[in-house]
């Protein structure tokens, strides 16, 4: 695949505060990359660094092989998608879009041709001729994407488009840029808090935390593979379990799970068991035959019906009481209906250990 | 409100505080304004009409027309760069400028031209050295001058707020469309400012061409020369030429009510777009 853009090392502080630390990553082309993050991780930060809108204090922007670190924002090409649109209120849709093209200087017939083209792509036509305050959200977010495409962007950034939306809104609009983008392949940094909206439209998901990208990967891994503890609780519930490895088997008090893979671990290493609430197996005589290992025995202090799932509370047999949480699906549910202070055996489909850094900051060469 | 009685749906309180604000209005700002139009009408509109197109007359509105039109030319235009650096750059002082811009409104205009005086005159701390090659008081530049001082912070008044809530992403995104800064200024940072410059511009304008206490010091309330239209009343009046006064004193009242009519109407149609 080829690399449509890099960043690499990029750093920046605010005085003696750093708020972004050795970003690496690339783009390539058509692809979509999400940094996600909470508010304060850096992500709107390094978006705007490679907007050209903020400086880096190390680092390098390269944009199709061309090294933009120090061109002013008007000479990068990078189309911006603004949370609030930013679209130019005293200009109709027609001359939003045309607007980067007039800068350039480009002919009438040019413009036009060039307008008309986005116009459809984005399926504006009825509303040419408005002004932007006559727009519904997700109408202007279209102008937004259309008015970044008009000048052919290196690369189009997407500051958190869905948040000034309705739920419902921002779900449909997800899948129609995702199936924009790939239609016209170009590549895309979207940056969101919301996991789910990071899960369904990004090709990659980038974790930050704390100025740091904690993990890097496709959708899939993120999830279902964390290598971090952060990545793991951000991107979902998750139920932890401190322990230990010996000879390929995670240990704690009265567990005994034998690892498939990821044998990295030293002996007698201290480590986190994570698994997922729907990663949860409860045995049935009727389906023993799903491949799952047996984890432990608990109670059941909770159960609770969330709409399309059920979930459970379990103590878990252990001296400190533990609770872990899990999931059902209604076809379960109705199946083998569970009571209050009812006995299990838990066992697991999915599971991750990873090492065992009780702080965040210990895993951060730096102290916050 | 809730003590007032409803009669079957009718609320006394309406009808009631609007007969006691139009009472209030009636003697302090309603009958002075009427009783300019009933006077100067009064013994026809002949003689109206005749001292309207008196030479002096007609003198004193043009200079006070053009003389309020360089200083709202100018106010507007510093009024608007001074908009623009006082919310784009946060310096050293820069409160305290804010602060020194908005103050001639709170001198007494003749202050404001006696300190003008004091500046350029025969005598004064500039005009000493300067007097000698050209003449700043007395003449209409010192007219302009005093129309400036007064009506300094108006238009940067009405600007600067617009200016800070305008969103900064707006110009951001035109820098990373390709826009130069002067390109954004000139694009997407003006037509915002709009509706705010041409409330500026009437606020500055109908201000400067009532303009008095400042003038009267600065002019030297030549007739035909450096007199005004509102010198022009005062020196009517004071000759007992009442008809005469009141004749121009009836055009900058129409004329401030038309301005303002403007004002009201426009602002709502200028912010649409």
């Amino acid at each position: 695949m080829n690399i449509a853009a890099s960043f690499t090392d990029i750093s920046k502080k605010f005085g003696e505060t750093s708020i972004l630390e050795d970003i690496n990553f690339d783009v390539s082309e058509g692809e979509i990359v999400v940094l996600l993050g909470a508010s304060g991780s850096g992500k709107t930060t390094i978006l705007r660094i490679i907007a050209g809108l903020e400086n880096c204090n190390t680092g390098k922007v390269i944009l199709h092989g061309k090294d933009v670190t120090e061109l002013p924002a008007r000479e990068r090409g990078v189309g911006v998608i603004f949370q609030n649109y930013a679209l130019f209120p005293q200009m109709t849709v027609e001359k939003n879009i045309g607007y980067g093209l007039k800068l350039r200087k480009k002919s009438k017939n040019e413009i036009n041709k060039k307008v008309d083209e986005l116009i459809e792509l984005v399926h504006l036509e009825e509303h040419r001729q408005k002004y932007p305050s006559q727009l519904s959200g997700g109408q202007q977010q279209r102008v937004a994407i259309a008015r970044a495409l008009a000048y052919n962007p290196e690369i189009l950034l997407f500051d958190e488009p869905f948040s000034a939306l309705d739920a419902q809104i921002r779900q449909k609009l997800r899948r129609e840029i995702r199936h924009l983008l790939k239609q016209i392949n170009v590549p895309a940094i979207f940056i969101t808090h919301d996991q789910e909206e990071a899960l369904e439209i990004g090709d990659r998901i980038a974790v930050l935390n704390q100025g740091k990208i904690e993990q890097i990967g496709t959708p899939f891994d993120v999830y279902n593979k964390p290598s971090t503890e952060y990545v793991a609780t951000f991107l979902g519930t998750a139920n932890l379990i401190l322990g230990v490895v010996n000879n390929g088997v995670f240990e704690a008090e009265n567990i005994d799970l034998k690892l498939t893979d990821d044998l990295f671990f030293k002996n007698g290493q201290s480590v986190k068991l994570i698994f997922r609430p729907e990663d949860v197996f409860l045995r049935h005589p009727e389906n023993l035959t799903q491949n799952y290992q047996k984890l432990i025995d608990g109670w059941i202090e909770e159960i609770s019906f969330v709409g399309a799932f059920e979930r459970i509370t379990v103590r878990i047999n252990f001296k400190n009481g533990q609770l872990i949480t899990f999931t059902r699906p209604k076809t379960e549910t109705e199946n083998f209906p569970l009571q209050i202070r009812q006995k299990l055996e838990i066992g697991l489909v999915r599971f991750r250990i990873i090492p065992n850094f009780p702080l965040t900051h210990e895993r951060s060469a730096k102290v916050y | 409100m809730s003590s007032v009685r409803h009669v079957r749906g009718f609320d006394i309180a309406k009808p009631l505080s609007i007969f006691t604000m139009v009472g209030v209005m009636l003697p302090l700002i309603l009958l002075p304004l009427a009783s300019i139009f009933i006077y100067g009408t009064s013994s026809g509109l002949d003689k109206f009409w005749q001292a309207l197109i008196a030479p002096e007359a007609i003198f004193a509105l043009q200079l006070s027309l053009v003389t309020s039109f360089w200083a709202t030319l100018f106010n507007v235009i510093f009024g608007l760069f001074a908009a623009y650096v006082l919310t784009k750059y946060k310096f050293w002082g820069s409160n305290a400028l804010t602060v020194i811009i908005s103050l001639p409104t709170a001198i007494p205009t003749a202050v404001a031209g006696f300190s003008l005086l004091l500046l350029w005159g025969p005598y004064g701390l500039l005009g000493r050295f300067t007097d000698q090659y050209f003449h700043i008081m007395f003449t209409a530049f010192a007219i302009i001058l005093a129309n400036i001082f007064v009506t300094f912070p108006l238009a940067f008044g009405v600007i600067k707020p617009v200016f800070e809530t305008m969103s900064q992403s707006l110009e951001e995104a035109s820098a990373t469309m390709g826009a130069t800064r002067w390109q954004t200024f000139w694009h997407v940072t003006l037509p915002s400012l709009r509706g705010a410059i041409v409330t500026g511009a009437l606020l500055t304008f109908a201000r400067a061409i009532g303009e008095f206490g400042s003038t009267i010091l600065v002019s030297g309330n030549l007739a035909s020369r450096t007199q005004t239209a509102p010198l022009y009343i005062f020196a009517k009046f004071n000759e007992g030429q009442v008809e005469a006064a009141n004749a121009i004193a009836i055009v900058l009242a129409l004329f401030s009510f038309f301005i303002f009519s403007v004002l009201f109407f426009a602002q709502s149609w200028l912010d649409k777009k």
